[in-house]
């Protein structure tokens, strides 16, 4: 037996594996990218093949007055609300006389409230209405047995107490406490009334507000459909029609696109044993697929973050995703089908379920395990923007057409289509011997009724 | 007729028929065939995917990267006096790829040591930020502030991270978090000043800076990867972006790794002894057996191919507090957010986890995998995996990832077909018998495994285990 001396250098008898890789064929992976992501909302959605470029949502015929959130400008600690953005007051959708809104936008004052302390009292005389610009507040009312009921959480951009502009003698029916240092601009009502005054367009428009709040409506703004039940005898049936919007929302598609060049020299000798001209095009499919899942989410016009409406958008009670915020994003629609939040976002819910004992049954959603809770798959998609402050969102939704739900749109056919509202053309060759390719890809994204998709905002991600 | 019972002179009992000491010489036993400790149930080699590598190599394309180093430091220490090993320092994202050892030898000697206790705050939130802090030994958090004023712990750092201001890109910038130690520790530091005067004296040094600064500004996306260029959500008629996908250049090649032994077998045993048994097939399966333990081992620990030495630094998280608690297994699930195929766990490390969940009275379902009941978190199952090393301090990893070659996982590489194939990528070949009658074999497995992307891969680190649970 020979002992080898590891310090003595081995001298090589025979042909190293080194050499002999020069020689041998070398077994390549098709190129890899790290920006794939699994894409649970294109790949859980329905699609709807639409022929003819638009699909308009016929929807009944609705006098819902606005209620957005609104935003401020700052100068140094100074805000002041921007003067379009008071259209979101029910009061003054519609209005557009500029004027106006920034002579209202002036009347406006600021106001300090710290953490704790009341904003309104219930009860108390309604002279204000109250535009919260930072800060979070929680409104409350005196419950049934003497116990403190939560109403709701209010944020950035809330507004409470319109009311208190058109009715003299209103009384708070909530209280408003504000759970973090806040800012707020309050309007007095006399201030209210000296613009009246003033201007007759304002008048004009809160005439043509009231008329219409006094035609028949349901409890979602709906033109109401008369209906009789529980009559004895001879009583005279209501009749009725159906009402339809006027002008309903059309979607258009949205593009995204690209133009892909290949050398022909490479694209002519390279090709063993993957095509290079079809490796390039499947990584660039792939990146304008990622494109398309985030432009359904924050698309300004469709994403999705964009389209809820403000009854629909829900804030967390205290930060952190709790059970009770998702509990709560869920009884906002029936049959809520799909959770979608940023990974981190689901880690911070895993971490308040952890904290409560709580262990959701996670479930498998297309042979992936995934988190859940109530049944509903939790997915992961990092396209959810996560902003400075550490806030991110999570949507809930309903899908598909039969159920009035969310669907994404398509193109039916595309000249040169490769996948469905995919396609690829040849542009030609250039003069420097370059193919090119434009590569495009047709999406949007319909909310069939408002109450399809929820967001649960200002999901704090504390560790 | 009563038969008297006869005692023989000792007055034991005369035995009066065939006993069974006796009778075994005529009879056949039923033998087991040889068993051994050391087989586990080799969940790794069970549950990855195998890709077949013709020709040994298998070359890894990317899309090209620009992302700059961010890995670990390493420490010496004399005594109680650490310092940073100098080569180390190009793992710095300044440094990374400088190679002129006497600089980096003379930037390491201008560290200054600092020993913290549990809660001294290291850089406070505002504050300018103008020195690099390596962290040699302890734990430190980063701490943020979040949207409503309240403080966020960002990130947890453990021993070989650093951080660092950014003003060799920028002008002047401040720290954005507050760094806190969370247990005693070590840290080194330099001062910005310190380091611009050995730029200053050193042109080697002063033109790599250059080149990194150059770097830093190339267009990348979110994972460090040359973007491809998209428009979106435009309309009417505008100048497309034109693009191509860039790959890089030096893709990683992975050789296949091998175990090897010489079994050897005596002629006249395997010529005599072969009934009920074949000799040599029972001592080829042992061999068999130990050298797949051995692959399995290989496959976590070694040093080239080893997952455990595979994964991307940013892809690592310590736990928070020592034993893995339900949160760092969340946070684990968070880095590997694509499709997670399963934990792998030290068998004690799956305990400590257990008795961190019955802490706080959460009971994870259990999951099926292959007929058998295996624990999971969130549905992902937990294998047990001996051969994650138990550090000396009672540290373990624990290891997520995804599996498989079309979601650009985790895969292992064999190659099929090989000459005297006995088992896929294994080979037994008969070398022949000595002058001693002596048969010997040569039992070799090929394998490696490939971490397809980095993120396919993710290690909760520092994981303590046999924490009492009070």
């Amino acid at each position: 037996m020979t002992t080898h001396d590891p310090t003595e250098q081995q001298q090589q008898t025979s042909l190293s594996t080194q050499a002999a890789r020069n020689l041998a064929t070398v077994t390549k992976s098709a190129p890899q990218m790290q920006g794939i992501t699994p894409r649970w909302l294109s790949r859980l959605i329905p699609w709807v093949e639409v022929s003819g470029g638009v699909y308009r949502v016929n929807q009944r015929r609705s006098y819902e007055v606005g209620d957005g959130t609104i935003g401020f400008t700052q100068v140094g600690s100074a805000l002041r609300v921007i003067p379009r953005e008071l259209g979101e007051l029910p009061i003054l959708r519609g209005l557009d006389d500029d004027e106006l809104l920034e002579a209202l936008a002036d009347r406006f004052e600021q106001r300090e409230v710290g953490e704790g302390q009341r904003v309104v009292v219930e009860g108390e005389p309604a002279e204000h209405v109250f535009l919260l610009a930072r800060g979070k507040a929680t409104k409350t009312r005196l419950g049934k047995y003497g116990d403190r009921l939560e109403l709701g959480v209010l944020t950035e951009g809330d507004h409470f107490g319109v009311h208190a502009l058109m009715e003299p003698e209103g009384r708070w029916e909530d209280s408003v406490e504000a759970l973090t240092p806040c800012t707020v601009l309050t309007l007095r009502r006399d201030a209210f009334e000296a613009m009246i005054e003033r201007s007759p367009a304002l008048r004009a428009h809160l005439e043509a507000l009231a008329e219409r709040q006094r035609r028949p409506q349901d409890k979602h703004g709906q033109a109401a459909i008369e209906l009789a039940a529980g009559h004895q005898g001879e009583a005279r049936l209501p009749t009725t029609f159906v009402d339809y919007e006027r002008f309903p929302r059309e979607y258009e598609f949205q593009v995204a696109q690209t133009i892909l060049h290949v050398h022909t020299r490479v694209a002519d000798l390279y090709n063993g044993p993957f095509d290079q001209v079809a490796e390039q095009l499947r990584l660039t499919v792939e990146a304008l697929r990622e494109r398309r899942e985030h432009e359904l989410i924050n698309d300004p016009e469709i994403g999705l973050l964009h389209a809820a409406v403000h009854d629909q958008r829900i804030k967390t009670r205290k930060g952190p995703p709790t059970p009770d915020d998702l509990d709560e994003l869920i009884t906002r629609r029936r049959k809520t089908q799909l959770l979608l939040a940023h990974p981190r976002a689901i880690a911070a819910f895993g971490r308040e379920c952890n904290r409560r004992g709580v262990y959701p049954q996670s479930v498998v959603v297309d042979g992936v395990p995934s988190a859940a809770w109530r049944g509903i798959p939790l997915l992961p998609c990092d396209k959810l923007p996560i902003s400075s402050g550490f806030t991110t969102s999570i949507l809930a939704m309903r899908f598909g057409e039969e159920h009035q739900g969310v669907v994404g749109l398509r193109p039916s056919k595309l000249p040169d289509e490769r996948e469905p509202g995919l396609n690829v053309r040849f542009m030609g060759i250039d003069e420097r011997a370059v193919l090119r390719y434009l590569v495009s890809t047709y999406y949007s994204v319909a909310i069939l009724i408002p109450d399809a998709l929820g967001v649960l905002e200002d999901v704090e991600l504390i560790r | 007729m009563a038969t008297e019972e006869k005692l023989n002179p000792e007055g034991e009992k005369q035995q009066t028929s065939l006993d069974t000491a006796a009778a075994r010489n005529l009879a056949t036993t039923t033998k087991t065939p040889p068993q051994m400790q050391g087989i586990t149930s080799r969940w790794l080699l069970k549950m990855l995917q195998w890709v077949d590598v013709q020709g040994g190599v298998y070359r890894v394309n990317r899309r090209l990267s620009f992302a700059v180093g961010d890995g670990r430091l390493t420490f010496t220490n004399i005594g109680a006096k650490a310092s940073v090993v100098p080569q180390e320092l190009s793992e710095l994202p300044m440094l990374r790829g400088y190679d002129d050892i006497d600089v980096l030898q003379a930037l390491s000697d201008r560290f200054v040591q600092r020993d913290l206790k549990a809660g001294d705050v290291i850089v406070e939130r505002g504050a300018p930020a103008d020195a690099i802090y390596l962290i040699a030994h302890g734990k430190v958090n980063k701490i943020g502030v979040g949207k409503y004023g309240d403080t966020t712990v960002l990130e947890t750092l453990a021993d070989g991270d650093y951080f660092t201001y950014t003003a060799v890109l920028e002008s002047q910038d401040f720290w954005d978090f507050t760094a806190k130690a969370v247990t005693s520790g070590t840290i080194l530091v330099l001062q910005q000043s310190a380091f611009e005067s050995m730029v200053d004296q050193h042109e080697s040094l002063r033109r790599h800076i250059e080149a990194f600064k150059e770097k830093a500004a190339k267009p990348k996306d979110q994972s460090g990867e040359a973007p491809i260029e998209l428009s979106a959500g435009k309309k009417g008629e505008y100048i497309l972006p034109d693009t191509f996908v860039d790959y890089e250049l030096k893709p990683r090649e992975y050789e296949l790794a091998v175990a090897q032994t010489v079994l050897q077998v005596h002629t006249r045993v395997a010529d005599l002894y072969n009934n009920p048994m074949n000799q040599v097939e029972e001592q080829l399966r042992l061999t068999i057996e130990a050298l797949r333990e051995r692959q399995e081992y290989e496959m976590i620990n070694n040093r080239e191919i080893g997952l455990i030495h595979n994964a991307d630094f940013k892809q690592r998280v310590h736990t928070r507090s020592g034993p893995p608690t339900p949160d760092d297994m969340d946070e684990l699930l968070a880095l590997v957010d694509k499709e997670p195929g399963f934990f792998l766990a030290h068998p004690r490390a799956i305990a400590a986890f257990g008795a961190e969940c019955n802490k706080r009275g959460l009971y994870p379902q259990a999951t099926d995998v292959g007929g058998n009941r295996v624990p999971a978190w969130r549905g992902v199952p937990i294998f047990p995996c001996g051969k994650i090393p138990v550090s000396e301090a009672r540290t373990s990893t624990i290891m997520l990832m995804r599996t498989g070659h079309a979601n650009q996982g985790v895969v292992g590489l064999h190659q099929t077909s090989i000459p005297d194939e006995y088992q896929p990528s294994l080979n037994v070949r008969f070398m022949g018998i000595n002058e001693k009658a002596i048969m010997q074999y040569l039992v070799s497995a090929y394998y490696s495994v490939a971490v397809l992307v980095p993120d396919a891969l993710a290690l909760l680190e520092s994981v303590e285990i046999g924490r009492s649970g009070e």
